[in-house]
């Protein structure tokens, strides 16, 4: 059985969603946030990295979200095989996903790794510019691409991921995502929020009653989010 | 129909093109002006509308990404990575991903620094950006040198080693005191000095004007 190493609403839950929305079967294991245990030498031996999530597997350790949701597609089938017409759209738009959206986000959220903080300002309104066309370009995908970006499946699972924290990260920064802007992709959210797998992703993280659609800051029954 | 890679020299469609080439692959070029605004145009937007190169068009319709466009190629012609359910499958995508979304980025911010946060902020972006790239070459040459992967290896090409290859390039030639020296990464640079003498590195390295040994030691 599959081991995902999580903390409470981080990327590990792009991976939570995909595994329960499959019915694939997987324990936690909690990463303490709030003592960087994601720094300590027995998580880097599973990912030097340092980052969460990592999914221990049969043949090892993944690390990387896209990376554990590709893995997930090609041994389990929740996507189009490597012979399909569609794995080209499937593997842009993840990889899109990836080094685009989640990796501008992440400057968003941690804006000390990359400008001093007197360019904070000017940072966050760069990003959050780009992060806009990014979800406008998310939304016509799954407009053109509604099978791929289906409930619980990788690329849907992602990018809402992704539209929660633009709702509520960084704390008291500005607000700049707004669903009304993106209507197929609000329409993905109330879908996923519908599934019998949601409630019981939210309560295991303390993510509220509507964890995409209305996003309120984590209430955990376990570890840390920050 | 024939694959049809958008490309301009020593951009990162150089690393597909070497890609195509190690695959001895049958590919058109369709060269990009981008002073010219060729990659703002709706032509060119139908295609990638991210508007970046690279962009590939494939039978099954247009990629672009770098690390979508490699996986999808060594896939389909099943060469040059671990495939699906080989073991060494997660670890080749774990680090193909980091390779795509953490060095490949940092090296963007350091190509544009007035990216991240605007010309003032020009100098401390490109700082923290060289940073994050020693640091994050620093885990690829650990994992290398203790893990010896087959998938990243002086003995076989690979996908990642093109990849990585290009973007040692261009940190290579980044001016002190942001400079990278391959050398300071012993067991990555050897892999990399395989790929870069290979018949079809050779052969793109004449076609985009890379000059000798062009990703441990790259001269124009």
């Amino acid at each position: 059985m599959y081991t995902l190493h999580y903390a409470p609403d981080n990327a590990s839950l792009i991976v939570r969603l995909v595994l329960d929305g499959a019915g694939i079967p997987y324990r936690t294991a909690l990463v303490d946030r709030a003592t960087r245990q994601q720094d300590s030498a027995p998580y880097k031996a599973l990912n030097p990295v340092g980052l969460i999530p990592t999914l221990i597997t049969p043949v090892g350790p993944i690390s990387e979200t896209g990376a554990i949701l590709l893995w997930l597609t090609d041994t389990h089938g929740l996507g189009p095989k490597t012979d399909s017409p569609d794995r080209p759209a499937f593997l842009k738009w993840l990889f899109f996903l990836s080094n685009t959206a989640h990796a501008d986000l992440r400057q968003l959220f941690y804006p000390h790794q990359y400008c001093p903080a007197e360019a904070h300002p000017g940072h966050a309104e760069i990003i959050a510019n780009r992060m806009q066309r990014t979800f406008t370009l998310l939304e016509d995908a799954a407009r053109d691409h509604p099978g791929l970006f289906a409930p619980a499946r990788p690329l849907a699972a992602y990018t809402l991921a992704l539209a929660r924290w633009s709702v509520l990260y960084p704390k008291g920064g500005a607000r700049w995502f707004d669903f009304a802007d993106y209507p197929r992709l609000h329409d993905l959210a109330r879908a996923q929020e519908a599934r019998v797998e949601t409630p019981v992703i939210a309560r295991a993280e303390g993510l509220g009653p509507h964890p995409f659609t209305a996003p309120v800051h984590p209430r955990p029954p376990e570890g840390s989010a920050l | 129909m024939t694959l049809i890679l958008h490309h301009v020299p020593d951009y990162a469609s150089t690393i597909i093109r070497l890609v195509l080439e190690e695959m001895a692959l049958p590919y058109d070029l369709a060269l990009k002006d981008i002073a010219g605004g060729d990659l703002a145009s709706p032509a060119y937007r139908a295609i990638n509308p991210a508007g970046l190169i690279p962009a590939l068009e494939t039978p099954d319709g247009p990629l672009f990404e770098t690390a979508a466009i490699l996986l999808w190629l060594t896939d389909r012609h099943a060469t040059l990575s671990p495939q699906p359910h080989d073991p060494d499958r997660g670890a080749f995508l774990s680090w193909l991903l980091f390779t795509s979304n953490a060095l490949h980025t940092a090296a963007l911010s350091m190509a544009y620094p007035h990216r991240p946060a605007g010309e003032a902020a020009r100098d401390a972006a490109l700082a923290a950006a060289y940073g994050q790239v020693l640091a994050r070459l620093g885990l690829i040459e650990a994992m290398v040198a203790q893990q010896r992967p087959r998938w990243l290896s002086a003995d076989q090409p690979g996908v990642l080693g093109y990849y990585i290859g290009m973007l040692m390039r261009w940190l290579a030639m980044t001016p002190a005191p942001y400079h990278t020296d391959p050398k300071t990464f012993p067991a990555l640079c050897a892999v990399l000095a395989a790929h870069e003498v290979r018949t079809a590195a050779l052969r793109v390295a004449d076609a985009d004007g890379l000059g000798p040994t062009p990703f441990t030691n790259p001269r124009l």
